[in-house]
């Protein structure tokens, strides 16, 4: 059964230049406990489509078209009550950039407790706390944390502290927005397998966001590249690693080393990534493609998923080129 | 935290001793030299003239001066008023000190508590009609010369609707076979509302542990309808009782000083607070806290209201140093004689030793309450409290 299916999104943000489309007719769907992917260079609209599925986007971005179908519920015509209801007790978030999730006057303990006590108000404060304690446990962290203030806490343990956060509420979707930048590579291999362990402990759903292509394949079922606010290609993640269509995949692949196979050249992506100010629906990329086809120079092409294989989907414009 | 304590009470005495070297020296060193020049005064006493000399050490060199006016001033020996001998500047300002507290303390608690409900509410509504409204009015009031608008109220309240009395802080007229001095009411009423505050205070932190929000919240409210209630039992019962009538003759001369000073003071916290809440307002742990479905509400008190309120604290304590000296103007306006007209008149007669009395006093004052500045500090920013374990 499908956790979530987000049917033909479309997301902008008004600024005085002009509406920026972040998030461009995205479709995808994800089954329970499955894990589901979204890689992308920086400023491709991965953190917009997160904060549209909680309905957070910034109070400047408006969602302008489609569906977001959670547990059976259209998120995007919730109300501000039933959203609140959804909010960490159905689908909880882990931000990018987690360092500053913490109110620094607050002790931690006391704000995972503030999230339990909002959906679970019936619950004692001796049963908040074992649940804390057991948080704590499951992501290898003290439970003397608890009585800690933010700000005496590392990095890593802050990160740590915010999935036990995020796991509060016994959500059914998590989503991780690139949940180890800012991290040493030792302790983002640690919060990976801590995230991997209690996704696999609690059946949970999991969205993982990353510009980081090799975690991606590490850390999901299924995954899609985006390319300026759109989904450019999309599948299982083995079959998108193994058999790569769309000329942004291939060049995101080129640039990530490989421990295992032949010395490859590592190749870096040229050009810049494209303005998202009112553009039409071709495809973006095209100007930065090693060998565009004539209709996509022409803009004579229109962006759209098509089939390549089961489980497998690319942009058609790109199923020529590349 | 012991050691942050230690070392700020350490600073205080250090900078202590040095205010009361300079306060000494500059007043020794007023043109034309006060304290001779007083004890020129024909009408002085020739007994208190050698009191003075003597007590003074005035024909001693300026170091030996010194050292004997820190040793009486800890003897709390400050002389003879010249002008209301024989009484003492102690005996002056424990007489006035009470009337200014009670009406500045209270002024400066309900403008800091108004003006950082409203600045927190206009950050929250920020863009609407009634945010440019109120950011509006609270310019004005900010700006506005404060002794033309005093008059203005005055005139308004007090001539024309005729509500509220002018000035004094009394009707003599009630006073004329009072058991009570007007002191021993200042007294009994600043008690009981330290008491009461006390008692809130306290119920809000204990119950600051249960675990349901809705049990916190019926409980917070009865114990402040139980202090309400206890109030109007305390003001009801035997001496009490008595002292009430003379309370509310008090209480009825502070509602327009209290009232125009809160107008003036009120928007400079809420224009504060509107600002650094607007800042806090942008943090990540913000968006955290809309993610985990906490109600728009309790974000703004607990976590973006609790984050804004260091700057406003700081700004409060500071302004509960300037209380004493900045009751000058209007103490003179709304005739109310308090420590503001004691300063003004000893600084004006060139009554030394109340003056000197006086200002050694507003420095005690000054360095107390920037002590509890830096200590409620410590408590509301866990950060402050570590780094001055190093
Ligand atoms: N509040 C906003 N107002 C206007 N434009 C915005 C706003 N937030 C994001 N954008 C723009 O929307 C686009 C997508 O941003 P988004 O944060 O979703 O990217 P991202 O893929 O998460 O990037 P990164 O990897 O750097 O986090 C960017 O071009 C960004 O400039
Ligand atoms: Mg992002």
């Amino acid at each position: 059964m499908n956790i979530l299916e987000v049917k033909n999104l479309n997301m902008s943000y008004e600024t005085l230049e002009g509406s920026v489309a972040a998030v461009k007719d995205v479709t995808f769907s994800l089954k329970e406990g499955e894990s589901f992917g979204i890689v992308g260079e920086s400023g491709c609209g991965k953190t917009s489509v997160a904060m549209s599925l909680l309905q957070l986007q910034a109070d400047n971005g408006k969602i302008t078209s489609g569906e977001i179908i959670f547990d059976g519920k259209d998120i995007v015509k919730l109300n501000e009550k039933e959203l609140r209801d959804v909010r960490w007790s159905g689908i909880s978030i882990v931000f990018q950039g987690a360092m500053n999730s913490w109110n620094p006057v607050v002790k931690i303990g006391e704000q995972i407790r503030e999230a339990i006590r909002e959906h679970y108000p019936d619950k004692t404060k001796e049963e908040n706390t074992d649940k804390i304690d057991e948080l704590f446990n499951i992501v290898g962290l003290d439970s003397s944390i608890a009585d800690r203030y933010p700000h005496e806490l590392s990095g890593g343990m802050k990160q740590r502290a915010v999935i036990a956060l995020a796991l509060s509420c016994d959500p059914k979707l998590i989503i991780a927005d690139e949940p180890t930048t800012a991290l040493d590579v030792v302790i983002q291999d640690q919060i990976l397998n801590e995230i991997r362990k209690v996704q696999n402990i609690l059946g949970l759903s999991l969205i993982y966001i990353s510009h980081d292509i090799a975690v991606i394949a590490e850390m999901t079922d299924n995954m899609a590249v985006m390319y300026a606010g759109s989904i450019v290609e999309m599948g299982n993640t083995k079959n998108v690693f193994a058999n790569p269509q769309h000329a942004y995949t291939k060049m995101l692949l080129e640039s990530t080393p490989s421990i295992i196979g032949p010395k490859k050249k590592l190749r870096s992506l040229d050009g810049e990534p494209p303005s998202l100010i009112n553009n039409d629906n071709c495809c973006l990329f095209s100007y930065r493609c090693p060998s565009p086809t004539d209709m996509c120079k022409n803009r004579s092409i229109e962006m759209k998923l098509i089939k390549f294989d089961d489980n497998h989907y690319v942009d058609q414009c790109c199923m020529d080129c590349g | 935290m012991y050691k942050y304590v230690f070392r700020r009470i350490y600073q205080l005495i250090i900078v202590f001793f040095l205010f009361l070297v300079t306060s000494y020296v500059l007043f020794d060193s007023i043109p034309g030299n006060a304290f001779q020049s007083l004890l020129l005064n024909p009408e002085l006493p020739r007994e208190a003239y050698d009191l003075v000399i003597q007590l003074y050490g005035l024909d001693k060199p300026l170091y030996e001066r010194v050292i004997l006016y820190i040793q009486n001033f800890f003897r709390g020996d400050f002389g003879y008023s010249y002008v209301h001998y024989p009484r003492t500047p102690i005996e002056l300002i424990a007489e006035r000190l009470p009337r200014t507290l009670m009406l500045f303390a209270m002024v400066n608690i309900v403008a800091f508590y108004t003006g950082f409900l409203i600045g927190k509410i206009l950050a929250w509504r920020r863009g609407s009609k009634s945010e440019t409204w109120i950011t509006v009015t609270s310019v004005f009031s900010y700006t506005v010369f404060y002794p033309w608008f005093a008059l203005m109220m005055l005139w308004f309240f007090g001539y024309k609707l005729d509500w509220l009395p002018i000035g004094k802080f009394l009707y003599p007229e009630k006073w004329y076979d009072s058991p009570y001095d007007s002191d021993v009411i200042f007294v009994s009423m600043i008690k009981f509302i330290a008491v009461a505050s006390i008692l809130q205070m306290l119920a809000f932190v204990y119950t600051r542990n249960i675990e349901s929000i809705s049990a916190r919240r019926n409980v917070r409210f009865t114990s402040f309808m139980i202090i309400i209630i206890g109030s109007f039992a305390y003001w009801n019962t035997g001496e009490m009782l008595n002292q009430k009538i003379y309370a509310m003759d008090i209480a009825y001369h502070m509602i327009l000083p209290v009232f125009t000073v809160t107008v003036v003071a009120f928007a400079g916290t809420a224009l504060l607070t509107r600002t650094t809440m607007m800042e806090v307002m942008k943090d990540d742990f913000i968006l955290t806290a809309r993610a985990k479905g906490i109600s728009q509400k309790r974000i703004r008190d607990r976590h973006a209201a609790r984050n804004a309120l260091l700057p406003v604290v700081t700004s409060f304590i500071f302004t509960i140093v300037t209380i004493i000296d900045g009751s000058v103007l209007t103490e003179t306006i709304f005739s109310w004689p308090g420590m503001g007209q004691l300063i003004l008149d000893s600084v004006l007669r060139e009554d030394i030793p109340v003056a000197m009395a006086s200002f050694s006093f507003i420095g005690v004052f000054a360095l107390i309450a920037h002590f509890i500045a830096d200590i409620s500090y410590a408590y509301l920013d866990p950060r402050i409290r570590i780094q001055s374990q190093g």
